[in-house]
């Protein structure tokens, strides 16, 4: 491999693995607080692309405030989306799957009649250019990915640490019928835990929207990559979810550019099969005791 | 059954006689099927936990739990969760301090490494960051040493002199009845006899059954 390739595989892989680690714990908090997975997580990723497409592409808002703007947005879906399935279907985990998993084809579906399925929607790219170190070119539009990744996860970070309903969240995950005793509403703290992930999904989806092709079924391929993440990273650990995107997005970017993109997802799976036999927990997990 | 402002009430009984279902319903964790648990004359029977928490009750729970990734603070702090009186937490917070001298020292320890008479003071005091008026206690002595033991009774004794009414079940009926004004037997979810605490320990039917002879 040539140095420039090197860089530049260097530099997809830190804003690929910056785009996983903004999904990925999204997924870990969802699942921690309420012992589910989502399987429409991708889903709201695909909503957040389409809500820069039909902000910035069709009605011409500027492109920073189309992407903040999937922040709320796509919040609100995932707060629906605990209203709708989650509670209702609490304490019954099979029904709880069918439901979400049920919610990803109409949520695809949904679009797919609204704006056409199988068409690209095409996302003019807002910042043109390139960076160009030693031979390689790393695009602005990706190279932004990167810091806004950082300043998302510090502020997941913050919240859960230092503000007070962030640590009754955390009170929640580890123990939710002790939380209902301290009075936390175990309701709220879900509704909570589904907003952030719904629009930290928007937000890395609107990020990627002029990079990838935008399409009703662009969140399929990445929600399996984010659940070898969380399983890797040690299901409920947010932080074990950061680390294995890193991992992850190295070893899937690095793949694809050497071999192809089948070998990726591979690798991907293999690397899952072998921390399920060392560390079953996942690097970060915690055994329940 | 009938649990008097200010003072200790104690159920004792065998193991599934009914103790910690009668804690759990009345702090929310269970519905009872049927009767009605008044506090203060509201009707606990179908309120949320986190809706009787605010009329005042606290449960330490059986076997502790701590919330173990949470500092010995941040359990301190989930306990007084729906309060905003900040000056008065912070009172409240050396009160806890005071009671259990050993959790200022560890204050930012993880709880779930403490050992389990620091994860009972941990469970005591997040219970006491509520401000309640009752406490309800579920084997606070449980695998505990017994000089742990005694100070945890000693810390009961004093939390109660301070006004706040308690609820005690136990496994330790001696421990149980030295602590309580007034005692209940519970068996397979029946009182079987009640009374008070000091003659309980020494009618001969509670000897035979729950102290050993």
């Amino acid at each position: 491999m040539e140095v420039s390739t090197l860089i530049q595989t260097i530099a997809n892989s830190l804003v690929q693995s910056s785009v996983y680690a903004t999904l990925a714990i999204g997924l870990a908090l969802g699942f921690g607080v309420m012992k589910m997975a989502n399987f429409a997580h991708g889903e709201f990723y695909m909503l957040g692309a389409y809500v820069v497409f039909f902000l910035y592409t069709t009605w011409g808002l500027p492109y920073p405030l189309a992407v903040l703007a999937a922040l709320p947005i796509i919040a609100l879906v995932g707060m629906l989306t605990e209203r709708l399935i989650f509670r209702p279907t609490k304490g019954n985990v099979l029904a709880g799957f069918m439901a979400t998993a049920g919610l990803t084809f109409i949520l695809q579906v949904l679009v797919g009649q609204a704006w056409g399925v199988g068409l690209m929607r095409a996302i003019e790219t807002p910042y043109k250019g390139a960076w160009e170190v030693a031979g390689a070119f790393i695009g602005w539009q990706r190279l932004i990915i990167i810091p806004v990744a950082i300043l998302m996860i510090t502020a997941l970070w913050y919240f859960l640490y230092h503000v007070k309903i962030g640590k009754a969240l955390r009170a929640c995950a580890q123990d939710p019928e002790v939380a209902a005793l301290q009075g936390i509403s175990i309701n709220k703290i879900t509704l909570t835990a589904m907003a952030i992930a719904g629009g930290y999904a928007g937000i890395a989806g609107a990020l990627m929207a002029p990079i990838q092709p935008v399409t009703p079924y662009m969140g399929h391929d990445i929600i399996i990559i984010c659940f070898i993440i969380v399983i890797v990273g040690g299901m409920e650990s947010i932080a074990g979810a950061v680390l294995a995107s890193f991992i992850l997005g190295f070893i899937h970017t690095f793949m694809t550019t050497l071999y192809d993109s089948i070998v990726a997802i591979m690798a991907g799976v293999a690397l899952m099969a072998l921390i399920l036999i060392v560390k079953p927990e996942g690097l970060l997990g915690k055994v329940k005791a | 059954m009938d649990v008097e402002q200010g003072t200790i009430v104690t159920l004792i009984g065998n193991n599934g006689a009914g103790k910690t279902t009668t804690l759990r319903a009345i702090t929310g964790l269970n519905h009872p099927s049927s009767g009605e648990i008044l506090f203060d004359g509201h009707n606990l029977n179908k309120l949320a936990p986190e809706k009787i928490n605010r009329l005042g009750i606290a449960h330490v729970p059986e076997g502790r739990r701590v919330f173990p990734q949470m500092t010995v603070l941040e359990n301190l702090e989930m306990g007084a969760y729906l309060r905003k009186d900040k000056n008065a937490i912070r009172q409240d917070i050396d009160m806890v301090f005071n009671h259990f001298p050993v959790l200022k020292e560890r204050i930012k320890q993880l709880a779930g490494t403490m050992s389990g008479g620091q994860q009972q003071m941990v469970a005591m005091g997040r219970a006491l960051m509520s401000a309640p008026k009752m406490i309800v206690m579920d084997e606070p002595s449980h695998g505990l040493a017994p000089i742990m033991c005694l100070e945890i009774a000693r810390i009961i004794r004093e939390i109660n002199k301070k006004g706040t009414t308690i609820i005690l079940v136990e496994q330790n009926a001696m421990l149980a009845l030295s602590l309580a004004d007034r005692a209940y037997v519970l068996d397979t979810g029946n009182v079987i006899l009640e009374g008070d605490a000091k003659e309980l320990k020494e009618n001969d039917d509670v000897k035979k059954a729950y102290l050993g002879g």
